[in-house]
């Protein structure tokens, strides 16, 4: 018997489909993402027929779960990415006994053998709460003054007080948050929500960035943070601009007006299409597809930039005050304006919460910025109708310190808060507990690896069966842990 | 150094020691010994690492395999000892064994593998194990882990293809299932192919030409060996090969501040177009610091070491930073050389290989005797006392210092470009009467002045201005008197025109003094610092000056009684000076700032400052010098000359020399100075002053580099970290070591091995997986598909070979001289390269994924390429090699969101704006858009493959990006411009330049059609015309006219767009 290439692919299919292709890896999960339903279906079979040949009709991509694992809650997500790390105790997280020991030495029990960051080899000191807490709505939730308009929407909320994570630095703190690894080239929570569900628009990308800054509290964002990883780069955030074109590249060169640039697009694709009869290249019928959504793409962006439409007593709810400003507020006014257009993750950073120095100005400064627009926000997808399958997730990448840095608070990664809304999740809730001066999470503990088993449960995704062959072995969000917290599931 | 030693191999298989071999160490080994091949041919049997090892690794070994902290029951189904010993498999007897119980019961509580493991395992996968035990349960060892042997190259029958031994191993799988390999490719695509394959650049139609009606019978290898002899052949080698270096211009943490590294870059570059042999390439990259004498490049090359991501932020704990560093260096040895995944064994044994957490920390122990910080910077908090007075602008050591050719190269064009501007200018003056009085004039004058002040410079009487005078409000009109109405004298000034301030003199506050002016030009003027010694005094204010940073302001008060004006500083130079930097670079010059060199501070340091505007003083007109910074005594001089230098000793000697020599027009030689002194030719001056400002750049044609030092002392202590914890000092403290179960250094035990020890064993004949890794990644670039599909995993999740006989063949070969250019000549000049690419729907079925190669595969260029195709069709493309990064277009508003230190982006205004791709300033936390559109990675992490998408985003770069926008108006350009034809001629044109092939018929017939459309709407729209043939920096063309330029730039645009202009067929 010779060379038995059948069995050998056979053997090798599955793990190995996507690197097959005639354009080597990546290209034919490319291809297949085009007709996934046919072109997955096919490579993960014994036989893998050229990829795509004739998919490129352009049909969107559905998901490598497909169906869902379990009832889809929450269609889409908008993350409020509160960059820098907000204190929880000036949050969510009310702690008397803190506000007791205020300027006295912070007890050794709790910090012996702790990693700190810029606290290293000081001496510590606690520092209690700054500003007064309420509790509000039905749920009698805790929600500091600084955030009057959210504690407005008390009872819509789901606050998680035990949060804990494992990277004590922005950079890695965000990776993790984001991918459930600090180690660069893993995708990030929105890519994999695109390459497991899929698209609901063609015409805007799935995945979008926004960022704005406050006037202090300010850390660089990397752009690996909305990275698809070793996930195809169609999975990618794309961020918009606050300067110039939205998006990279999608304006006309100077001097090509929309029917110029449909007409060069047509003629490419002529041109293509003649070159597909000369070459037995699926690829081509790709790029054919590709256009034709970059196109859709050129049209819909402006549309989706252009704040007329929307009345003043909208822009006034959200405090907008130039729409397209690159404020927080306009920032989510164009998250509403994305989810009710399909996009599947929408994530706002807000550069503004690391206050190691002046947190009482800072945080009261970066407060004002984002609580109007959150409740906005939130309370504009309800009367829309669009909150009840529509997750909003507010929060940091990790905690800051009971004890005092100077007139700030430093890193803190063994307790955080953060809240949810809408998308299936419980509302009036308030999960977990910290210790008694909010060092340590202590009840209910919630990883980052649980939030994100949470956040894809709801999206209705096993987040066990979500997976990605790379590097020699099945990767996931959650990497090799995380439960679902199913108490706070509605 | 020749050693014999066991090659003890604790194998996949515990009972399996696969053999005695000989590791040659250093000694470039000689032609492999021939040996039978373990037997890899089909022969019906079911094989261990082709059939089973996969199912067994995909579904068993999680719990069943080398991880000892995952293992359950004791279980170890990697290893046939312990496999037998628990009775899971009893070769021979299928019912007896434990493995085939569990593989098919229904109990869900005794099933394996468990149901919520979400692992699965076929029907046909259970028949091939129970079948396979059935036939005695044999094991072999990893493939990749036992030492390449050279196979003996089969016999095809059809003799007349095969050119060389790759061809025959292709040919005899494909003879195999009767498939006949695919016609060659016609000479046009075929050249196009290898050009862009082993140069990244098309080639231009006239080589197409030659090509194809070149008759000699090695038109084709004549070709391959021009190409390989091209200087750009390095240019597109290295591009995988900074992937795996993980080589960017960035930090990749938190400020992802510039760092210092493009000598490495070109390094690589010229170590493939010099055909540096693979295994001093290695051991220079790892150890050239360890090596005897080590050359500069030597040195440069360890900068390999150097291009992990690293951090400065506050906060962050060096101990923690280190422990990546060390974890990414693993990581990138072990995927660049060796093809394996090590990264897991950072917390846990590999479940699937061998490597085993001791593993993991016993390589990042090699790298412990690097000069290296956790965090680059001196917190309080984290003291570094190394890096005192750190901030985050600051470049990251240790570096050296380095020649650049490239930038001794460009030095010359700029020199050229200034000499020209000057002699444009004389031509201007030449024929006009009244300039050329005044050149004669300023000659003259010079002459005196030098006859007088033979050094260059006077030094006119000078005059404290107290701080009351020197005050706004101050309505003084005299300097003279200044010093005299402050009540408390701040400043004496001494005869020699020195100007010392007394300890009554303000902290803080800027001091003035000024200088009556004789009359004549003024281009510069020099300030000297005097020491305490010097100064005849003992009044100092600040003894000695040191450790502070001098600005100096200037204004020019008429004599006549006019305003004061502000004079400017276009560059500063200093004799002694503290380097200041922005964002990793040294601040050219100190106009902004002059920090007074530490070491010089008990000697004279001066600086000259060149006047933005030289200008003509009146006798007794007053120039005004405000000093920021507490200096203890300075002099001031002024100069009518100035040099592109500043600090310039020999300028007035040779401005002497030159005014001495009479020339028809006056004296010859010194039309730059005098353009650059007197600026009298203001159009001329502000163009020479960018240029003098990159030259400045090119910082006399040297460049540092980071590279890897040893650190003084001991290395540091490794400990294994148990789970990756950094914090966790319970771990076994462990040496350098190689991975434990290939083939041992001989001196591994004896004393601590170091990173020459390493470089040395990755490239020892001992060491399977190297030239196997090499091999593998080399062959997809060429074939599309790596003979082992997954490059960055030789492992037992990875890929069996399709071809493991041609594998090793390669392998052997490599390794008999690791002649890179010899096997990419290997590769090229097959038949099996040279087919056509049309891929083959017959074939569908039985080779879906044309893994037989009875086609060549398409493949779209890589982000750089796509660059460099579309420039390099224009005719825009830069072809010089080497340097520092470039700046191509690049969106506004970018970098927003990266600070310490905030940045902005500014592109390149000359020919560097049509650098090559791999040239591109590489951001790591912000990729240039381009770039990143078309999957070029970050290069955070050691990156063997890159993804291969096709997304609307590749569309929009391709349509909007104004360098394609400005390629395709300068192709339409010259073009038009290009002689006559009509628009048939032109359209055939296009497609040879930018396809290499004709037009076709409908191709041109739909393109007149489009051409027509477009003329129509810009010979309407004549705005819009203006606007598209004016994108970009390249100047915008009077003729022809603008609409039909515009219509025809339309046109190139559709021909850039095309999926053939970015696929090499």
């Amino acid at each position: 018997m010779t060379y038995n290439e059948q069995r050998h692919f056979r053997s090798i299919n599955r793990r190995s489909f996507l690197t097959q292709s005639a354009y080597g890896i990546g290209a034919m999960a490319l291809a297949s993402l085009l007709n996934p339903v046919g072109g997955a279906a096919r490579a993960m079979g014994a036989v893998t027929p050229l990829p795509a040949s004739g998919a490129g009709a352009g049909g969107r991509w559905r998901g490598v779960v497909n169906p869902t694992h379990f009832p889809v809650k929450a269609k889409r997500i908008i993350h409020l990415c509160m960059a820098g790390g907000p204190s929880h105790l000036e949050t969510f997280d009310f702690k008397p006994r803190l506000k007791e020991l205020d300027g006295k030495a912070f007890p050794a029990s709790f910090t012996a053998g702790q990693q700190l960051a810029q606290l290293q080899n000081t001496e510590l000191k606690a520092r209690g709460p700054f500003c007064e807490f309420k509790r509000c709505g039905q749920s009698g939730a805790e929600i500091s003054n600084l955030f009057p308009h959210i504690q407005g929407l008390a009872d819509e909320l789901c606050i998680v007080r035990s949060m804990h994570t494992e990277q004590i630095n922005h950079d890695p703190a965000h990776a993790f948050f984001n991918s459930g690894s600090s180690i660069k080239g893993r995708p990030s929570m929105g890519s994999w929500l695109l390459y497991g569900l899929g698209a609901e628009t063609d015409n805007l990308p799935g995945f979008v960035v926004l960022t704005s800054a406050g006037k202090t509290g300010l850390q660089p964002v990397s752009a690996r943070q909305w990275s698809a990883g070793f996930l195809p780069s169609k999975f990618q955030g794309i961020q918009f601009q606050s300067k110039g074109d939205a998006v990279h590249y999608i304006g006309n060169p100077d001097g090509v007006c929309q029917s110029t640039q449909r007409q060069v697009i047509e003629e490419i694709q002529r041109l293509n299409g003649m070159a597909e009869a000369d070459h037995v290249d699926p690829e081509i019928a790709t790029r054919i597809a590709q256009y034709e959504l970059a196109f859709k793409m050129q049209a819909s962006v402006p549309e989706l930039s252009d704040f007329k439409s929307e009345p003043k007593a909208i822009l006034e709810m959200y405090g907008v005050k130039q729409p397209g400003d690159g404020s927080f507020a306009s920032n989510c006014l164009m998250a509403r304006r994305l989810a009710e257009r399909g996009v599947r993750f929408i994530q706002l950073y807000h550069r503004a919460w690391d206050h190691h120095t002046g947190i009482v100005p800072g945080m009261t400064s970066a407060a004002a910025d984002c609580d109007q627009p959150t409740a906005a926000l939130i309370q504009d997808l309800k009367n829309r109708g669009l909150l009840d399958d529509t997750l909003v997730l507010w929060g940091g990448e990790f905690g800051r310190t009971p004890m005092g840095q100077g007139t700030g608070r430093d890193h803190h990664i063994l307790a955080f808060s953060l809240f949810m809304a809408g998308g299936g999740i419980k509302p009036g809730v308030t999960y977990g507990e910290t210790d008694e001066l909010g060092y340590r999470a202590a009840v209910n503990k919630v990883h980052v690896h649980d939030l994100h088993a949470t956040m894809l449960q709801l999206c209705g995704i096993d987040h066990k069966r979500l997976t990605f062959r790379a590097q020699g072995r099945d990767f996931r969000l959650t990497d090799v842990s995380g439960e679902v917290i199913k108490p706070i599931l509605a | 150094m020749i050693s014999r030693f066991s090659l003890v191999v604790v194998g996949v298989v515990a009972s399996a020691v696969v053999g005695v071999g000989v590791v040659r160490l250093s000694a470039a080994p000689a032609k492999g010994a021939i040996a039978p091949v373990p037997a890899q041919r089909d022969d019906g049997e079911i094989r261990f690492n082709r059939d089973v090892r996969p199912i067994l690794s995909d579904s068993c070994f999680l719990c069943h395999g080398p991880d000892k902290n995952n293992r359950k029951a004791k279980l170890r189904l990697d290893d046939r000892e312990v496999a037998l010993a628990k009775g899971a498999i009893v070769p021979g007897d299928v019912e007896k064994s434990e493995v085939v119980k569990r593989l098919f019961t229904k109990d869900p509580d005794d099933v394996m593998p468990p149901p919520d493991s979400g692992r699965k395992i076929t029907a046909g996968q259970r028949e091939t194990l129970k079948k396979w035990i059935a036939a005695g349960a044999k094991y072999e060892p990893h493939w990749a882990y036992v030492p390449p042997v050279r196979p003996v190259v089969p016999e095809a029958k059809d003799k007349g293809w095969v050119r060389n031994p790759i061809d025959a191993f292709i040919l005899e799988a494909l003879e195999a299932k009767n498939i006949k390999p695919s016609a060659e490719a016609d000479r046009r695509t075929l050249l196009r192919r290898v050009s862009l394959d082993l140069i990244g650049l098309p080639p231009t139609a006239a080589e197409v030409e030659a090509f194809v009606n070149d008759k000699s019978p090695d038109a084709y290898e004549k070709q391959v060996d021009r190409l390989l002899a091209s200087p750009h052949y390095g240019e597109r080698m290295a591009v995988a090969w900074l992937d795996l270096a993980r080589f960017a211009d960035t930090v990749g943490y938190h400020g992802d501040q510039n760092q210092r590294n493009f000598p490495y870059r070109d390094y690589v570059i010229n170590a493939f177009n010099n055909d540096k042999p693979f295994d001093q390439f290695t051991i220079e990259q790892l150890a050239g610091d360890l090596l005897p004498d080590p050359t500069i490049e030597q040195r440069v090359a360890t900068g390999f070491n150097r291009q992990n991501m690293v951090t400065r932020e506050g906060g962050a704990q060096p101990g923690e930073y280190l422990a990546k560093y060390m974890g990414d260096r693993v990581r990138t040895v072990s995927t660049t050389f060796l093809g394996s995944t090590m990264a897991c064994c950072e917390c846990h044994d590999h479940k699937f290989d061998p490597f085993s957490t001791k593993d993991f920390y016993s390589l990042g122990a090699f790298f412990n005797d690097m000069k290296q910080w956790g965090v680059y910077m001196d917190y309080s908090y984290t003291p570094n006392p190394d890096l005192r007075g750190f901030s985050n602008d600051h470049p990251f050591p240790p570096e050296i210092q380095v020649e650049s050719p490239y930038l001794k190269r460009r030095m010359s064009k700029l020199r050229g470009r200034i000499e020209e501007l000057a002699k444009g200018s004389a031509g201007k003056r030449a024929g006009d009467a009244k300039q050329t009085a005044t050149f004669e004039e300023w000659c003259a004058s010079a002459r005196e002045f030098l006859s007088k002040s033979p050094t260059g410079w006077l030094i006119p009487p000078a005059a404290h201005v107290a701080a009351a005078a020197a005050a706004p409000t101050a309505k003084s009109g005299s300097g003279s008197k200044s010093a005299a109405t402050a009540s408390v004298p701040e400043a004496q000034v001494n005869a020699d025109g020195t100007v010392v301030f007394l300890t009554t003199a303000k902290k803080g506050a800027d001091q003035q003094v000024a200088l009556t002016l004789p009359g004549g030009w003024v281009s510069a003027v020099r300030m000297e610092i005097l020491p305490h010694a010097k100064t005849g005094t003992a009044a100092n204010r600040r003894p000695p000056a040191r450790g502070i940073t001098v600005t100096l302001a200037a204004s020019l008060k008429p004599k006549s009684g006019g305003r004061e004006s502000k004079l400017a500083f276009y560059y500063a130079d200093a004799d002694h000076k503290e380097a200041r930097y922005a964002n990793g670079f040294d601040i050219l010059g100190v106009q902004t700032g002059w920090k007074l060199a530490n070491d010089a501070a008990t000697t004279e340091q001066t600086a000259v400052y060149l006047l933005d505007k030289p200008f003509r003083a009146a006798e007794g007109d007053k120039l005004i010098l405000s000093i920021k910074g507490d200096v203890n005594a300075v002099r001031f001089a002024v100069s009518p000359l100035a040099s592109e230098r500043a600090i310039d000793p020999d300028l007035a000697g040779r401005v002497t020399k030159a005014l001495a020599v009479k020339g028809t027009d006056g004296p010859a030689g010194v039309a730059t100075t005098y353009l650059i002194s007197t600026g009298h030719d203001a159009e001329a001056f502000e163009r020479y002053k960018p240029l003098h400002r990159e030259l400045l750049e090119c910082r006399d044609g040297k460049a540092w580099t980071m590279v890897t030092e040893a650190r003084a002392g001991a290395p540091t202590t490794q400990r294994v970290l148990p789970r990756g914890n950094w914090q966790d000092e319970s771990g076994e403290i462990v040496e350098p070591a190689t991975p434990h179960f290939l083939a041992q250094l001989p001196d591994a035990g004896k004393r601590r091995l170091t990173r020459l020890d390493l470089a040395k064993w990755i490239v020892s004949k001992g060491n399977p997986l190297t030239a196997r890794t090499f091999v593998n990644r080399l062959w997809k670039q060429f074939y599309g598909n790596a003979l082992s599909a997954l490059v960055d995993d030789l492992g037992a999740q990875g890929e069996p070979p399709s071809h493991p006989d041609l594998l090793d063949w390669l392998a052997v070969e490599f390794e008999s001289g690791w002649d890179v250019k010899h096997m990419v000549r290997l590769m090229v000049t097959s038949a099996t390269y040279r087919q056509c690419s049309s891929l083959r729907p017959e074939l569908h079925d039985v080779d879906p994924n044309n893994r037989l190669l009875a086609s060549q595969n398409p493949r779209r260029l890589e982000a750089e390429f796509v660059r460099d195709n579309a420039l390099a069709i224009a005719g825009l493309l830069d072809t010089d090699i080497g340097g520092p990064s470039a700046h191509p277009y690049q969106p506004a508003g970018y970098y927003a969101n990266i600070q310490f230190p905030t940045r902005d982006y500014y592109p390149d205004l000359d020919e560097r704006q049509y650098r090559r791709g791999l040239y591109t300033h590489w951001q790591r936390t912000f990729m240039h858009p381009m770039l990143a559109n078309f999957d070029a990675p970050s290069r955070e992490e050691c990156t063997a493959c890159r993804n291969v998408s096709n997304t609307p985003q590749q569309a929009l770069t391709l349509l909007n990006d104004p360098s394609f926008v400005e390629a395709a108006r300068v192709l339409a350009t010259r073009l038009l411009n290009g002689g006559a034809g009509d628009d048939g001629a032109r359209l055939d044109t296009i497609f040879k330049d930018a396809l290499l092939r004709p037009i076709k018929a409908n191709e041109a017939e739909s393109l007149k059609r489009f051409l027509a459309e477009q003329r129509s709407y810009y010979k309407a729209n004549p705005d819009d015309a203006k606007k598209l043939i004016a994108v970009g920096i390249a100047p915008t063309p009077t003729s022809p006219d603008a609409a039909e330029l515009a219509a025809w730039t339309t046109v190139c645009r559709v021909v850039l767009n095309l999926h053939e202009t970015i696929t090499r067929y």
